[in-house]
């Protein structure tokens, strides 16, 4: 059996860290072992729908080889991972099994099973990877894992060998592709050619943990659209052979025939649109419903609903849209809502019983969703949208819980209080965060006139918030970015032990995007990559074309929320539409598609390359129109519906992330 | 406007110890010590004559703190000159110039002339590192070696032009294929943004991109 081959190779040949070369006998051993066991598959696994005969030669299979999908947390998908050879080219596959791993509790394990497609590496052409990292634990404790990154910058979420293998993957990928240790990490395997020094030198690039949520990126792998995941998950060899045949007849790519059904579904939302303006109450809910469902419907109902509520028109006619030069591509795919008036005092008392609770919190959602919340009511609504008071809160209670917060804040801040400049010595660690913090607070929002001036006590008060935080989740500690988010939050609280609080509680959620690997940064432009896949599949062919598919030119706008590209103002709005989690809790995501559709035909038609277009984003600041924007991703979300819920694995920020003993935050990446 | 070349630079170093100011000093002629602490990147560009010859430099300013680095290092691809800043009021940012060289020798083309600067020069009362100290590492690693200011504008165009001089020598000398954009150099073209084929050296064609 090649298990034992590949043990006696071992024994011969202890891995070390420090062997650089790969070209020990060992691994060629273990190559020809696994070569003897080479598997053809045929028909059987080449399915009825293709043509063609193309033989595919298994040259290396491993059952047990197992993603960890969650964030943080237990649930694991196991899967065989597969090279095969097809028309002189080598593949790689990875497919789940039928059944999720026993050990993973049963609420995860409903999660997983509903992820399960997403993770399926369907041919994978080793031509498209650019380097594969090894990690191997310490002392032999613990399993191996690889880390597939491809040309394009992004990586596949970690592979875990559970039933060993990985040393037979490395033998059999050398027989057939070049493949040599990098000079750089011996633990990182270049793949292909090496004539550009540049891949060489990107080789190193740092992506540790990075991709535990990630989805598996398969360049042809189909969004499935609900009705078809079945059949998708047992098509994986046809597409397989489609994507060869895809080099050569671009019609028979089986993604770029979905793209075709997502456009026309955008066409006739938006020729739905146009209908509906033109007979507001005319009955056709029949076309909603056949053309694209009970989703449709809703928003259509929704937009009657607040169009009596309003007395607007659903669809703003071009003309009194105000005409933005720089928005070139007005493109109406789909129109959203048009967005309301903000929550008033007297609509917020409303929501309220009278011990103070909120009777119906959809409806508040909703409503700041579509409005966002009066300025003067942001310090009361703030709470409960982030979470901090519970909507069934009492005034009573949430009086109590202040007393309490505020006496627990002021303990927390004194562990840092308290030390003494001779302890401070022997304290680096504490010194750097504080230096570091103290240079962040005085560079933040100064133009605020909250924050501006000498000496501005507020920004003292920031700085304290901040070394207070670093202290209660020491682990995660204060990294920039923490400062963005800080700053609206203490505007609009005026207290510092609430907003300590309301702040802790929003990182709850978005301390992964300040993960030192980058975790939750990577897992979040992945999910924005699928998503613009499944809503605009052109432009996502054009990232593609021009090596834009990692996304960093976003990574401002994921990071700190949009802060740097609205008016301070503006910022507010947008965070309480974003913290509704009305249709989406990753409906910043949503946002940055909107936006990117709407200058797409710029970024196209100027053939921006990653440069000009990194560029180009950052100029943006400060040139979005935010309604707008807003309302374009509503509709975006809409459409997208489950098919866009399904692009973003459980656990990416700002969901929740799953606890576990190990800690939330996890900062070192700590297998050698 | 136009331009004969356009250069890309890129202003590296720690997180703090005046990158962005540096590059306003240069392309606003002015200090501003409240503004933003930069997050991925920011864009700063301005046009000089070197022989004669209107030259655009296009200068990239990352942001320096550790947990950005695997994203700022994308930035590097295609940099014709880059400034490495410290801090001579802070030692740790001395300290750190090598592991920052190593990530430009990694990430960058091997040409691109590297500038090294010691910045705050006007704090010189609470000086940490001597400009000694400054000149023997820039030697040791074949640098060009000032210290400058973005609070008093001392030596700043310096250190801009200087920069932009050891590029265009280099031009002159071949060391470049200009046509090659991966070294960081565009040549000046009459159509905005577009790529491939040299159009020479020209400079009268309609300027780039802002
Ligand atoms: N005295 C003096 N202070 C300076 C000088 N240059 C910058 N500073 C101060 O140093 C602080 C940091 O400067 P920045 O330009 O923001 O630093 P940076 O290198 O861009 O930092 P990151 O964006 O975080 O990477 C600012 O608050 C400035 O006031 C200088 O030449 N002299
Ligand atoms: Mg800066």
């Amino acid at each position: 059996m090649r298990g034992e081959e590949a043990a006696a190779a071992e024994a011969r040949c202890p891995r070390s860290p420090e062997l650089h070369d790969l070209s020990d006998d060992s691994d060629y051993a273990a190559a020809a072992a696994a070569s003897s066991n080479h598997t053809v598959m045929r028909s059987d696994l080449a399915d009825k729908g293709s043509v063609e005969t193309a033989r595919v030669d298994v040259v290396y299979e491993k059952e047990g080889v197992t993603i960890h999908p969650m964030q943080y947390g237990s649930g694991r998908i196991s899967g065989i991972l597969r090279l095969y050879l097809q028309q002189g080219s080598l593949f790689l596959s990875w497919e789940p099994n039928e059944e999720v791993d026993s050990f993973s509790t049963s609420s995860v394990t409903m999660e997983i099973e509903k992820y399960r497609n997403l993770y399926t590496v369907k041919g994978l052409p080793l031509s498209d990877v650019r380097f594969i990292r090894k990690h191997s634990p310490a002392f032999n404790i613990g399993v191996e894992y690889i880390i597939i990154v491809l040309s394009s910058g992004l990586a596949y979420p970690p592979f875990y060998f559970y039933n060993s293998g990985l040393r037979e993957l490395f033998a059999s990928l050398k027989k057939h592709v070049f493949i040599i240790r990098s000079d750089d990490d011996p633990n990182v395997f270049l793949v292909n050619d090496f004539q550009d020094p540049l891949q060489k030198s990107l080789s190193s690039l740092e992506l540790p943990g990075v991709a535990s949520v990630a989805n598996a990126m398969s360049r042809q792998n189909s969004f499935s659209f609900t009705g078809s995941v079945d059949e998708a998950r047992h098509v994986t060899p046809s597409s397989m052979t489609e994507y060869v045949s895809k080099q050569k007849h671009k019609s028979n790519d089986p993604g770029r025939d979905l793209s075709i059904q997502v456009l026309e579904k955008f066409s006739l939302v938006t020729k739905f649109a146009r209908d509906t303006t033109s007979s507001l109450f005319r009955e056709n809910h029949n076309i909603g419903a056949r053309t694209y469902g009970r989703q449709q419907q809703k928003h259509v109902l929704d937009n009657r609903a607040n169009d009596k509520y309003t007395d607007h028109p659903i669809t703003p006619d071009k003309g009194s849209l105000p005409s933005d030069s720089i928005e070139s591509d007005n493109l109406p795919l789909v129109w959203g809502k048009q967005r309301d008036n903000p929550l008033s005092v007297e609509e917020w008392s409303n929501f309220l019983d009278p011990e103070g609770r909120v009777m119906d919190s959809k409806a508040l959602r909703k409503k700041v969703f579509y409005g966002g919340v009066d300025h003067v009511l942001r310090k009361e609504v703030w709470k409960f949208l982030l979470g901090y008071h519970e909507y069934d809160s009492t005034y009573a209670e949430r009086e109590y819980l202040a007393v309490v917060k505020r006496a627990e804040y002021e303990a927390i801040k004194s562990q840092w209080k308290s030390i003494s400049p001779t302890q401070a010595k022997r304290f680096t660690k504490f010194r750097e965060r504080k230096g570091l913090i103290d240079k962040d607070v005085v560079r933040t929002d100064r133009s605020v006139p909250y924050y501006e001036g000498d000496d501005n006590q507020n920004v003292v008060v920031l700085r304290d918030i901040l070394l207070t935080y670093s202290f209660y989740n020491f682990d995660l500690g204060y990294c920039q970015g923490m400062s963005d988010f800080l700053a609206p939050i203490l505007y609009v609280m005026e207290d510092e032990p609430e907003s300590f609080w309301c702040f802790t509680i929003l990182m709850e959620r978005l301390g992964a995007n300040f993960n030192r690997d980058q975790s939750g940064m990577h897992a979040q432009l992945l999910a924005l990559s699928k998503l613009v896949e499944l809503l605009d599949p052109p432009l996502h062919n054009y990232f593609r074309q021009n090596d834009c598919l990692n996304y960093f030119f976003c990574f401002r706008w994921v990071l700190i929320q949009f802060k740097r590209e609205f008016s301070f103002d503006q910022i507010m709005l947008l965070w309480e539409v974003l913290w509704t989690h009305y249709l989406s809790e990753h409906f910043h995501l949503y946002l940055c598609i909107a936006i990117l559709k709407r200058y797409r035909s710029r970024i196209i038609g100027e053939q921006m390359d990653f440069d000009t277009l990194l560029k180009f984003i950052n100029e943006l600041s400060g040139q979005i129109n935010l309604d707008r924007a807003l309302q374009d991703a509503e509709a975006l979300c809409s459409v997208a519906g489950d098919n866009g819920a399904a692009c973003i694995p459980p656990g990416t920020p700002p969901s929740m992330p799953i606890e576990t003993d190990g800690g939330l935050y996890v900062q070192e990446d700590e297998v050698l | 406007m136009s331009y004969a070349y356009l250069f890309k630079y890129i202003i590296i170093g720690d997180t703090g110890v005046g990158k962005s100011c540096l590059l306003l000093q240069f392309t606003d002629k002015r200090f501003q010590p409240v503004h933003d602490l930069t997050i991925g990147v920011e864009f700063g560009a301005r046009m000089i004559t070197i022989d004669n010859k209107p030259i655009k430099l296009q200068i990239w300013d990352t942001a320096g703190q550790e947990s950005f680095r695997s994203i700022t290092r994308s930035y590097y691809r295609g940099a014709a000159g880059a400034l490495l800043v410290y801090d001579i009021t802070r030692r740790e940012t001395f300290n750190h110039l090598a592991s920052w060289l190593e990530d430009a020798r990694q990430h960058a083309n091997a040409n691109m002339t590297v500038m090294l600067i010691g910045n705050k020069c006007d704090l010189s009362h609470r000086r940490a590192v001597s400009y000694e100290e400054g000149e023997q590492f820039a030697k040791e690693h074949g640098l060009v070696f000032m210290e400058a200011s973005a609070k008093t504008a001392q030596n700043v165009e310096e250190a801009f032009i200087k920069t932009a001089g050891t590029i265009y020598k280099k031009i002159q000398d071949g060391v470049f294929d200009v046509s090659n954009e991966s070294y960081g150099i565009k040549v000046g073209y009459a159509v905005p943004n577009t790529s491939g084929g040299g159009a020479g050296s020209s400079s009268q064609g309609g300027g780039c991109c802002s």
